[in-house]
């Protein structure tokens, strides 16, 4: 499932290398737009639905953050 | 009424200690704003600066507002710039815009004066507010500074995106300002009690609702920060807690809101008037946000930069749902629309024509760009009596029965894009320039929002979105890049556009 993520991850934003980003969101390297786009991607390729509560940076500072947000959601 | 600091003065007169202004931070009451751009105003006159008009870079806070103003008192334009964007595009925005000085925060100085050198203009002073509001205020320099100004002089230069990759600087009168608030306070029914909760970016068109409509009715403004539109919790607490009755958003914040479920478990407990614009809001979306605010006015907003933010508006009702599209209306006041077709004639009754504008709502041009002005401000084509210009919006239309106009895309390759004017050529424009990319042509996949870019050559997604980055603002940095062996072409060499958007949809 970390492929799944990170591809959908490569294909909002190529310019960044996910492997050591852990500041995406705080270190505004993530845009509104793409955290949008990134989301809706999660929630049709695994079939979640990313409620309001779960939209806080934390979430989405690195690809790991990401991953277990998805696993969470997905429970 | 010739200038909008007469709002100011009036409503300081009327409320002086209430508020104007807020963000989370901190807020300013009308005196306190009054009293701060009268220093800023009266430090800049004593400064002696060489010509031309002041660059205004700061966060989004009540005391960027208020040095607006402070410019507009010394009588120079304002030209709001947002320094986070690529080096290249401010370089090309400082050329054109040659600015007397720049007034910033005691916070973003060194950033800025490194701005400065880097786009080779180190000699241009740089201010800070914190100083500049130490200088007296001078009433009788002040005075003297408006006795010689006209309804017609230059207010501010918000810069928007030029297809040659160059950003046109688009000039606004005191007069076009005051017309148009007053139109949109009229439509809203916008009174001293109401609370704005902005959305837009301080240097953006759509931000001048948030600045002048509390000058002229009372009501006061709170700045949004930026990051809470994809924290829709945040958001609303913010909101609710700043009891906000009136919203003016761009359609992709609200589309962006839905994406997001922001009315999940939450409300916007005390919004009763909400205006859209800045691109085409789609059905689903408005049902959604109506349906969630039952109560509330909902008004489609549509209009160019260069016609003071607008032209036409539309009021939601119970009929809207059954048009093809959510209508854009009819001109406000002091706004006339005309529909012009190929020939430069009016369109029979009910077919396309190209939306053009006139009336005292028309800005000045582009600064310094009296070439394109030209071009884009023209003679009414079907009026040879006298001399009236109108703007060529480049956006189609057509008039329905019921008066409403209804909006048909564009004629060119501008489009709207999360609610920015996006120039395709100036994204082909940017690519071109990076190592390893050939040939190139940009499509829009509107449906998705999404940019798609098709290029020849050996440079890898990776290095060209990275290279672009540098170039133009991420907004404009497509999403979907795609390496080809040869582009394909017209009989006539050119790119086949047509042909890059059938592979596309194929590719689905």
């Amino acid at each position: 499932m970390k492929d799944k993520v990170l591809a959908i991850l490569e294909g909002v934003r190529p310019d960044i290398d996910y492997a050591t980003e852990d500041n995406l969101v705080d270190g505004g390297v993530l845009e509104s737009f793409d955290i949008v786009a990134i989301i809706s991607q999660f929630e049709s390729e695994f079939d979640i639905e990313v409620e309001p509560q779960y939209l806080t940076a934390a979430h989405f500072n690195s690809l790991d953050a990401m991953v277990s947000l998805v696993e969470t959601l997905q429970k | 009424m010739k200038n909008i600091l007469e709002w100011l003065e009036n409503s300081t007169a009327k409320y002086p200690n209430k508020t104007v202004y807020s963000n989370l931070e901190y807020s300013l009451t009308f005196d306190e704003v009054s009293c701060l751009a009268k220093s800023v105003g009266s430090a800049i006159i004593n400064l002696d600066l060489p010509e031309g008009p002041v660059a205004v870079v700061m966060g989004k806070e009540p005391k960027m507002i208020a040095s607006y103003l402070g410019v507009a008192y010394s009588g120079r334009i304002y030209a709001p710039i947002d320094v986070t964007l690529p080096i290249k595009r401010l370089n090309s925005i400082f050329d054109n815009l040659e600015p007397a000085a720049v007034v910033t925060s005691e916070a973003l100085k060194e950033k800025v004066q490194g701005i400065l050198e880097q786009v080779g203009k180190s000699e241009v002073k740089v201010l800070t507010v914190e100083e500049l509001e130490k200088t007296p205020a001078d009433q009788a320099k002040l005075d003297a500074v408006r006795e010689n100004m006209t309804e017609l002089d230059p207010l501010y230069i918000i810069y928007t995106s030029g297809s040659s990759g160059v950003p046109k600087g688009v000039i606004a009168s005191h007069r076009n300002v005051i017309c148009y608030i007053r139109a949109y306070v009229k439509v809203m029914g916008i009174t001293d009690e109401d609370i704005l909760g902005n959305q837009s970016p301080l240097d953006y068109i759509a931000a001048i609702r948030d600045i002048y409509i509390p000058l002229y009715t009372g009501a006061s403004s709170f700045l949004t920060p930026k990051e809470f539109f994809m924290q829709p919790n945040k958001l609303f607490d913010a909101l609710n807690n700043a009891g906000v009755t009136s919203i003016g958003w761009t359609s992709s914040s609200m589309t962006l809101l839905d994406t997001l479920h922001a009315f999940k478990n939450d409300t916007l407990k005390t919004v009763n008037k909400v205006c859209f614009s800045g691109s085409v809001m789609t059905k689903p979306v408005l049902e959604y946000w109506t349906t969630n605010l039952p109560n509330a006015k909902f008004v489609n907003q549509y209009g160019p930069t260069e016609a003071t933010a607008s032209c036409t508006y539309y009021v939601v009702d119970e009929h809207t749902m059954e048009y093809d599209s959510v209508p854009i209306g009819k001109a406000y006041d002091d706004y006339k629309i005309i529909l012009i077709d190929e020939d430069g004639k009016v369109p029979e009754e009910g077919e396309l024509g190209e939306i053009c504008v006139t009336g005292p709502t028309l800005a000045l041009g582009y600064y310094k760009n009296l070439e394109r002005t030209n071009q884009d401000f023209i003679q009414n084509p079907v009026n040879n009596r006298y001399r009236e210009l109108i703007y060529k919006t480049g956006d189609v239309g057509r008039i329905l029965p019921d008066g409403n106009i209804e909006f048909h895309g564009r004629k060119d390759r501008q489009i709207k894009h999360m609610g920015h004017r996006v120039e395709l050529d100036e994204i082909e424009a940017a690519a071109a320039t990076i190592a390893g990319v050939g040939e190139n042509a940009v499509i829009y996949d509107d449906k998705n929002e999404v940019l798609v870019l098709y290029y020849v050559g050996e440079a890898t997604i990776k290095e060209l979105s990275a290279g672009l980055r540098g170039i133009i603002p991420g907004f404009m940095v497509p999403r979907k890049m795609i390496n080809l062996e040869s582009m394909p072409k017209l009989p006539n060499s050119k790119i086949d556009l047509k042909e890059l958007e059938r592979m596309y949809s194929n590719e689905g």
